[in-house]
């Protein structure tokens, strides 16, 4: 973890997350396959090549190839080039990027770490980006078949990715099964249905609340679109801003720019930084980051109040600003993508969406019952001031009809890993997948029992899901002596793919066991190797909120 | 004979086998079908999670050492068929999350079971984030009187002690009204669950008081200065007669503190969870005395007795140094119950044993209580009643000058208050229940 001065954190955080988010990017459709090519170094050749669709892929064979290859899969990357100078956080801008990628951040150490184990790693750049669940499901498709038929002693394929690849490979593995020996799950983005709804309904609330100038739907077409969505993230960028400013945090004023419900919200003594905890327990984001943890306080008489009432709201905003730029580039691609609007509040009720608990735990950071019954009354879909996003039916149906949507069903020996405060993907995301799986699993059992009793033979049910979930430490929020948070970055446990070299090699090694024995390793040596890894956990009885789309 | 034989030993190696893996991420205690998490042949590991330190620590920081105090006693006294009780204490300042580490520590290091969890919110989020439940690890005598807790399906480890809000709330309203016919009665109660469940014990349905002022506070703004202030100065202008207060015992300290400052002096009406402003400020006895309040324990000064005289021996020779008051009492009855639990659930204690325990034979457990326990297996109410009292010169509860209590009891429904007959089981032999 490194401590630095909070301020002006918002602004970094996006701009980092942006960077990370945009170093991909769509590659020329439609060039015919070609390779691969290969440089014939020793001990580990590099091959390269293009797959049919026009996604550059690259290859890297040891010499001791012992049959087994990994397929990494990239996360997120935008479709909008942004231009250099354009935004003062994004002074180089977000150059178009189709290079491809065969492991976290193309990971030298952890490239080195498979093909000194006889691996091989390939991966590629994919020809669609944003939301390419689809596409690039079929791009690795593809790719593992050029792979077996230049390297013919092929025996074990492994998929493996995050974020955005992180639901390529488990839609992967639950559509071609026959293909992969096992699965390597981080982080996965849930379906388009239930992500959009996460990303969008941040996006909405703080647009309905804090800026309603900001447009967030209906873009123009092409470049005057880009800018469209840029000018909005801007707009965002202001509000975290505003509100991260301690002064602000404290006093609870609103934006300047809030809407007339805003503007009575405040009048009616709620503060801002209340607000914001409503948006993000509407939403699901978590109110735990890399700098608060809601449980440290400042050696001041707010050593209780402190956490309880201003931590999650700070939390939330550092999470938002961790999820922004994802959100934003999303949800804009998605329009350009279906052709329109596939995302539709017009019947949403967002006090439904305000779990008993969190009106419980965070009613005093939401100043109390009166205070959240009257922000959910300004987000009455009859509040002229709070207008609803209508979607286009025609994008609604695309979207339905064309994009895979994961089932969570488990049909190859899976590890999952995932950050227990992700502000990108959820925890939640997996926790479903997780408990979908023991509902398969106990019914595994139960069969396998009833065929016993005919056959007089059981043969138990394999486990087929692991789940390793990236934990906090106990505590981590530090303050001055005058009582102000000090900025944290990299805290295990939360922000997007924040996986240490000792977590990524515990799953790797998870998934190669996988592979070679047909089943996880459940063992003391395998509980040990994940104490080791430090903030990593197997917990099946862990209970982290599922996404706000299924509840 | 002989293939059946085989049949079976093969159907039971598989089975064995598949038990194997499927407990293979589990603690190796848990592999023994004899043994239990958290329990030895020696030993039994309790924890306990509440504010040790903070603004809320006032009070509740003296329960562990009354617990620890009454284990000690009755370990000293050869234990639990053979085992001697421990119980972890970890502070959580109040804080959820905090609360939720705490559980988890408990968690990983094998604890058997946690009770006296405090907090209403700190029990929910620990409940949904750790999920006991589902676990099956029993969360004890949880210090908290908000009725949903009584959910048995929502929390199904889970055993309540104190009576409901909704309880306090109905038999207040009932006091109220016969004790002050035809007064402006006014009300300051807690924006949350807490007072969720004291506004329902009110309504027409419930308690049926009406209110000439009521005032809602966010949680910790009675913290802010001017703001009691401002709530006295509505109650006041309003000629409210009778002054009721739903809340903990900083908004009733900082309360009382405002009213004496521009002189408004009703007849004051103090919640269970907080009228013990003494607690945070010795000095602040002058502010209650002859104000109103409610047990469902005996008064900690009754020279009468038999329970408060004996966990006040206890608590001399086992918690040196620490006042007997109400805190020392209602944390040494509680481990109390627990001891009498843990007994009932039998030598080979399990953590379904101990809550098999508590459903089949809690209602019969001693207890210091003046309200009897309402464990069954369809309820994991304890306590249901309260008696009415005032607070004499030194700042304790008394019900009169000759320690007569006049006990009600009630549900959270929408049942009657009526004057209990409970008839108080004698104090076992000792103080350690056989």
């Amino acid at each position: 973890m490194r401590t630095t001065s909070f301020k002006s954190r918002a602004f970094a955080l996006v701009s980092t997350t942006a960077l990370l988010a945009t170093l991909v990017v769509a590659a020329p459709a439609h060039a015919a396959a070609t390779g691969p090519t290969c440089d014939g170094a020793t001990p580990v050749q590099t091959c390269t090549g293009t797959t049919s669709d026009g996604a550059l892929y690259k290859m890297m064979v040891p010499a001791t190839f012992n049959g087994t290859v990994t397929i990494w899969s990239h996360g997120f990357g935008t479709n909008t080039n942004i231009p250099a100078g354009l935004l003062p956080i994004f002074p180089l801008g977000y150059p178009i990027d189709p290079r491809p990628e065969i492991a976290p951040a193309g990971s030298a150490e952890l490239i080195k770490y498979l093909t000194d184990k006889g691996v091989a790693v390939m991966g590629s750049g994919f020809s669609t980006q944003a939301w390419n669940l689809d596409e690039a499901v079929k791009t690795n498709t593809e790719l593992v078949g050029i792979f077996k038929t230049k390297f013919t002693t092929t025996k074990k394929v492994i998929a493996w990715g995050y974020s955005m690849g992180g639901g390529i490979t488990q839609a992967f593995a639950e559509q071609h099964p026959e293909l992969l020996a096992a699965a390597g799950v981080m982080n996965p983005v849930d379906s388009w249905a239930s992500q959009s709804k996460y990303l969008v309904d941040m996006l909405w609330l703080m647009k309905t609340w804090f800026d309603p100038s900001i447009k967030l739907t209906g873009y123009a077409a092409g470049v005057a679109g880009d800018y469209q969505m840029i000018s909005d993230l801007g707009k965002y960028l202001l509000i975290l801003q505003f509100l991260s400013t301690p002064a602000n945090i404290a006093s609870g004023a609103w934006p300047a720019t809030s809407s007339a419900s805003g503007k009575a919200l405040q009048a009616k003594g709620i503060p801002a930084r209340s607000a914001l905890l409503m948006i993000g327990r509407l939403s699901g984001i978590s109110t735990q980051s890399s700098t608060f943890d809601g449980i440290a306080g400042p050696a001041t008489s707010a050593l209780t109040a402190w956490p309880l009432a201003y931590a999650p709201a700070y939390g939330t905003l550092e999470n938002i600003s961790g999820v922004l730029g994802y959100a934003l580039l999303g949800a804009r691609d998605m329009q350009s993508k279906m052709g329109g609007i596939s995302f539709d509040n017009q019947k949403t009720d967002y006090s439904k969406q305000l779990s008993d608990e969190d009106r419980t735990v965070y009613n005093a950071g939401m100043s109390g019952n009166a205070a959240i019954v009257g922000m959910l009354s300004t987000l009455n879909p009859l509040n002229p001031d709070a207008p609803r996003i209508k979607g286009d039916d025609a994008a609604i149906a695309k979207s339905a009809s064309t994009m895979y949507q994961n089932t969570g069903k488990i049909k190859v020996p899976t590890v999952m890993m995932i950050g227990e405060n992700d502000p990108v993907e959820p925890a939640g995301i997996v926790q479903r997948i997780s408990d979908l799986y023991e509902v398969d699993f106990a019914a595994a059992k139960a069969a396998a029992l009833k065929a016993s009793q005919k056959s007089a033979r059981y043969t138990a049910p394999v486990r087929k899901l692991q789940v390793l979930w990236a934990t906090t430490p106990k505590t981590w929020s530090k303050f001055t002596a005058e009582g102000n948070p000090i900025s944290i970055t990299g805290t295990p446990g939360t922000g997007h793919t924040n996986f240490s070299t000792a977590h990524y090699k515990t799953l790797i090694d998870t998934m190669l066991s996988a592979a070679d024995n047909g089943a996880l390793p459940w063992g003391g040596a395998q509980l040990s190797k994940v104490n080791k890894a430090k903030n990593l956990k197997i917990d099946r009885d862990s209970a982290y909120p599922w996404m706000k789309f299924y509840s | 004979m002989i293939r059946t034989t085989r049949r079976k030993v093969l159907v039971a190696s598989a089975v064995m086998a598949a038990t194997a893996l499927s407990l293979s991420v589990m603690p190796a205690q848990a592999l023994s079908p004899r043994s239990e998490v958290g329990v030895t042949s020696t030993s039994i590991k309790l924890g306990i999670t509440l504010p040790l330190d903070g603004s809320a620590k006032y009070g509740y920081n003296q329960l562990p050492g009354a617990m620890k105090a009454y284990f000690a006693y009755v370990n000293a006294n050869g234990g639990v068929n053979g085992r001697k009780i421990s119980l972890v204490v970890k502070d959580d300042g109040y804080l959820p999350k905090k609360a939720i580490a705490n559980t988890q520590d408990f968690i990983k290091t094998n604890t058997f079971a946690v009770m006296g969890a405090l907090g209403t919110a700190n029990n929910k989020a620990v409940a949904s984030a750790v999920n006991l439940g589902k676990r099956g690890i029993p969360s004890l005598f949880v210090n908290t009187g908000f009725s949903g807790f009584n959910d048995r399906k929502a929390y199904p480890t889970t055993s309540t002690l104190l009576p409901s809000y909704i309880m306090e709330a109905k038999m207040m309203g009932k006091y109220v009204k016969e004790t002050y016919p035809g007064k402006k009665v006014c009300i300051l109660y807690q924006d949350d669950d807490f007072g969720d469940d004291a506004l329902v014990g009110f309504d027409s349905k419930h308690g049926d008081l009406s209110f000439t002022s009521q005032v809602a506070y966010p949680s910790l703004s009675q913290g802010v200065p001017g703001v009691p202030d401002s709530w006295v100065a509505k109650f006041k202008a309003a000629g409210c007669e009778v002054q009721i207060i739903f809340g903990v015992a900083t908004a009733t300290l900082y309360t009382v503190q405002a009213a004496a400052k521009i002189g408004y002096a009703p007849k004051w009406i103090l919640g269970s969870v907080g009228a013990d402003i003494p607690s945070i400020d010795p000095r602040t006895v002058p502010y209650i005395i002859g104000a109103t309040s409610l047990s469902f324990m005996p008064s900690v000064v009754d020279p009468k007795d038999e329970y408060v005289a004996q966990f006040k021996e206890i608590n001399t020779k086992y918690n040196p140094g620490a006042k007997f008051n109400s805190w020392a009492l209602i944390g040494m009855n509680t481990a109390f119950v627990a001891v009498q639990a843990i007994q009932a659930a039998g030598k080979n204690l399990t953590r379904e044993s101990l809550l098999a325990a508590i459903d089949n034979s809690g209602a019969k457990f001693a207890s210091a209580g003046l309200t009897p326990l309402n464990y069954s297996k369809t309820s994991n109410v304890g306590y249901n009643g309260y008696w009415f009292g005032t607070f004499n010169s030194t700042g304790d509860l008394v019900p009169n000058s000759t320690f007569t209590y006049t006990v009600y009891t009630t549900d959270s429904g929408t049942g009657d208050v009526v004057k209990s007959t409970y008839v108080r089981p004698k104090m076992p032999e000792k103080g350690l229940p056989n």
